[in-house]
């Protein structure tokens, strides 16, 4: 794995710093930034461990029928018309008449009859696994998953879940009803109602769920005692009358076919080929513990997949919305951060592999990287002791032009020691420096590619921004520059940086990083005319926007693994 | 070695379109249909195709050994594959992209499925009804239903193709003839 940059998601937590990146907390704080979503209400960067999730389409992902929800449930989250998949290698099947008998001479045409001859199976055209081998034929080739569906349901393992949803069902009615009240009586038109206000019907029934007592745990309410006291007598009443239940059989007699047991260890006692044993890929999608051998798999029913929406949690307002069909792969909305957030992608130029994404920063790469060709002394990867360049490459999404400043978060590491005695923990920490340009810097505006007329055209003009970066392009003795801006190319600005590895480190090179960008309001200023603003009256509302990532440039090779007879 | 002869044997009724690579001694059966770009390179010993085979474009057929290298009827050999086997029975399916090594000789009604990778080191023969198909080239064996179905759909297939592929493409005729 390269170098990576990830996006920090503060995830509603109060205080925006990521943890030190060599906490374990870290690394799931942070994200690749095409994960993210942003909110404009709320201008912040969403993850998908944040955001609120609604279904808003289930379909097959094989026939593309959309199934209604109430179809779902009955259908148990597996499509109801001829869509199977294969057993064997989970290929789609396919409905097949049998052959037609066959004609004592061979040279004479078999006269194919069109609709087909009975009986019908469920034939696999990669693997050629057929339903006949294991015994499942059909006489007309249309209502197979009915058919199908009748042979799942009769399982003895759902036969028992059933019985238990009808044992509950009368008790989950009760409580519902009154949590339901309780939540209701407790806040009266405080943040529970606020909260129903603007939330569906989903999260409502979600939340109430949540709200619901626990049988047994007591459930702190500050508010109103003897609304949820009288509910909380109900509940301890249902409880009680609630009969025991007796389930159907008893699990440790049950043999063959439906997974564990003495029969299941006798098989496997007698094993002579690996190959009847069902893989675990062959046995995952089934509803429940089947057999381990292969010659009991049986076709499944396609499962179900579904759309998704996902809302802003603080603001509840959509950040993506997929399209209702089936067959669309479009959004309604689409509020990704990657339309917002500059994309940064690094590459370490010793290691001459840029791992860049966008195409114009690859190709800026490209034109940067021959200078800097290592000479062959250094190694292919980070030793520790030595020095570093390091490329960020950060390309702007916005259609007009940011400044944006780079900082390093300060973590407290124990300071490098050199004697033989430092504890192993020490030792682990990386003390590691980073240089990277401290002042502003802009990026041009992103530009469809047939905006640029000339190359002219995709260079910035530095005057524009006026940041005195100009006095820093060269160092005076000619040599190229290290830290600093490296080149400017359409919406593409190259960034130079260094890494100071210390003698002793180890563990991997990773740092938090500040980006502040202040861009162009788009909110509309109350103008003074509608057409083209005068260029001296006033600037343009100019906006700041701050996000943390995390840099990882990879693990430090310690001295000693490339040197290892030097003391003896 | 000594320079390859080429000498090709093509039946009247087999339809070989010009833009198909043949080097060394080659016959090829009747109702037998070579697609443009399609390869077919008796290096070392002949090769003779028989009738009623399908060979689309890409396909490379190879034979590397001194003896006869032998297909039999009503094969199919889909785009990009590639075969060496010493000797191919009748009514196999050799799909899309995949690779068969010249230690494999095969019986009949074998499917070799898309992208498969089948180079044993040690000689072997596939039993009638092979199937070899997935990544690691999983082998399992077809009860052969559906099989005069599939018969019927491959001569459907050639016979379409025998219209059409004269009116697209100049043919190629044996050196008899
Ligand atoms: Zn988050
Ligand atoms: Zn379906
Ligand atoms: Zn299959
Ligand atoms: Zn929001």
């Amino acid at each position: 794995m390269g170098p990576s940059v990830l996006y920090h998601c503060p995830c509603l937590s109060t205080s925006p710093a990521p943890p030190p990146p060599h906490y374990p907390s870290s690394s799931h704080q942070f994200h690749p930034l095409h994960n993210l979503f942003f909110c404009e209400e709320c201008d912040a960067v969403r993850c998908n461990r944040c955001v609120s999730v609604e279904v808003s389409t289930y379909y097959c992902p094989n026939c593309l029928f959309e199934v209604p929800s109430a179809s779902v449930r009955a259908e148990k989250n597996r499509c109801a018309r001829n869509c199977f998949s294969c057993p064997n290698c989970r290929n789609t099947l396919s409905v097949v008449s049998s052959d037609p008998p066959e004609t004592s001479d061979t040279r004479l045409p078999t006269s194919i009859n069109t609709s087909g001859e009975p009986p019908f199976f469920l034939y696999c055209n990669f693997c050629r696994w057929d339903s006949a081998e294991i015994g499942i034929t059909f006489e007309k080739p249309t209502g197979l998953a009915a058919q199908l569906q009748r042979y799942e349901d009769s399982a003895p393992e759902s036969l028992e879940f059933e019985r238990l949803k009808e044992h509950f069902e009368p008790f989950l009615r009760a409580s519902s009803l009154s949590s339901s009240v309780a939540v209701h009586a407790a806040h009266p038109g405080s943040a529970a109602h606020s909260h129903h206000l603007h939330s569906t019907s989903i999260t409502a029934a979600a939340s109430a769920a949540l709200a619901r007592d626990i049988p047994g745990v007591s459930k702190y309410n500050p508010v109103s005692r003897t609304a949820s006291g009288r509910a909380h007598r109900d509940r301890t009443a249902n409880k009680d009358e609630m009969p025991e239940y007796k389930s159907r059989v008893e699990i440790a007699f049950v043999g063959h076919g439906s997974g564990g047991g003495d029969a299941e260890v006798e098989y496997m006692r007698r094993l002579r080929q690996v190959q009847t044993v069902a893989r675990l890929e062959q046995r995952w999608g089934n509803s429940w513990a089947g057999s381990l051998q292969i010659k009991d798999l049986k076709p499944l029913r396609i499962p179900l997949h579904s759309k998704r929406s996902k809302r802003c949690p603080t603001c509840t307002h959509i950040l993506i919305k997929p399209e209702q069909k089936a067959q669309s792969v479009r959004y309604k909305i689409k509020l990704v951060a990657a339309n917002y957030l500059p994309a940064i992608s690094v590459t370490l130029p010793h290691l001459n592999k840029p791992t860049v994404t966008s195409d114009a920063a690859k190709r800026t790469l490209m034109k940067i990287s021959p200078q800097l060709v290592d000479d062959g002394t250094t190694l292919q990867g980070l030793v520790a002791g030595k020095t570093y360049p390091f490329h960020l490459a950060l390309t702007n999404p916005l259609y007009d032009p940011i400044q944006v400043r780079l900082s390093v978060q300060r973590v407290h590491v124990t300071a490098p020691t050199t004697n033989a005695g430092a504890s192993p923990e020490k030792a682990r920490r990386p003390p590691f420096a980073i240089s990277l340009p401290t002042s502003h810097f802009p990026i041009a505006a992103f530009a469809e590619a047939w905006e640029y007329e000339d190359d002219e055209d995709m260079m910035v003009d530095d005057e524009d921004f006026g940041t005195g970066m100009r006095g820093r392009d060269k160092d005076g003795r000619g040599k190229t520059k290290t830290v600093g801006v490296l080149e400017k190319r359409a919406n593409v600005t190259l960034i130079g940086g260094e890494v100071i590895i210390g003698k002793e480190a180890r563990g991997s090179i990773k740092f938090n990083m500040l980006v502040t960008y202040t861009y162009r309001s788009d909110d509309p200023t109350p103008s003074e005319g509608d057409g083209d603003m005068p260029k001296n009256s006033k600037p343009p509302e100019v906006k700041t926007f701050a996000f943390y990532t995390v840099v990882d440039l990879g693990t430090i090779i310690p001295r000693e693994e490339i040197r290892p007879e030097l003391d003896t | 070695m000594p320079p390859i002869r080429d000498k090709f044997t093509i039946h009247s009724k087999a339809v070989v379109c010009q833009d198909v690579e043949l080097k060394g001694d080659i016959t090829i059966g009747s109702g037998t249909i070579i697609h443009p770009k399609a390869t077919i390179f008796a290096i070392a010993g002949p090769i003779i195709i028989g009738s009623g085979c399908i060979i689309e474009e890409s396909a490379i057929i190879v034979n590397r050994k001194k003896e006869t290298m032998r297909i039999g009827d009503d094969n199919l050999f889909e785009i990009g594959s590639r075969i060496e086997c010493p000797s191919i029975g009748n009514s196999n399916t050799i799909s899309t992209r995949s690779r068969v090594h010249h230690t494999v000789s095969m019986g009949s009604y074998c499917v070799i499925s898309p992208g498969v990778l089948l180079v044993p080191t040690e000689d072997e023969v596939l039993p009638d009804y092979t199937v070899v198909y997935g990544p690691s080239a999983e082998r399992r064996t077809w009860s052969g239903r559906g099989k005069v179905q599939e018969a019927d759909l491959r001569k459907k297939h050639a016979d379409y193709l025998k219209e059409t592929l004269p009116k697209f493409n100049r043919l190629r005729r044996g050196d008899g003839t």
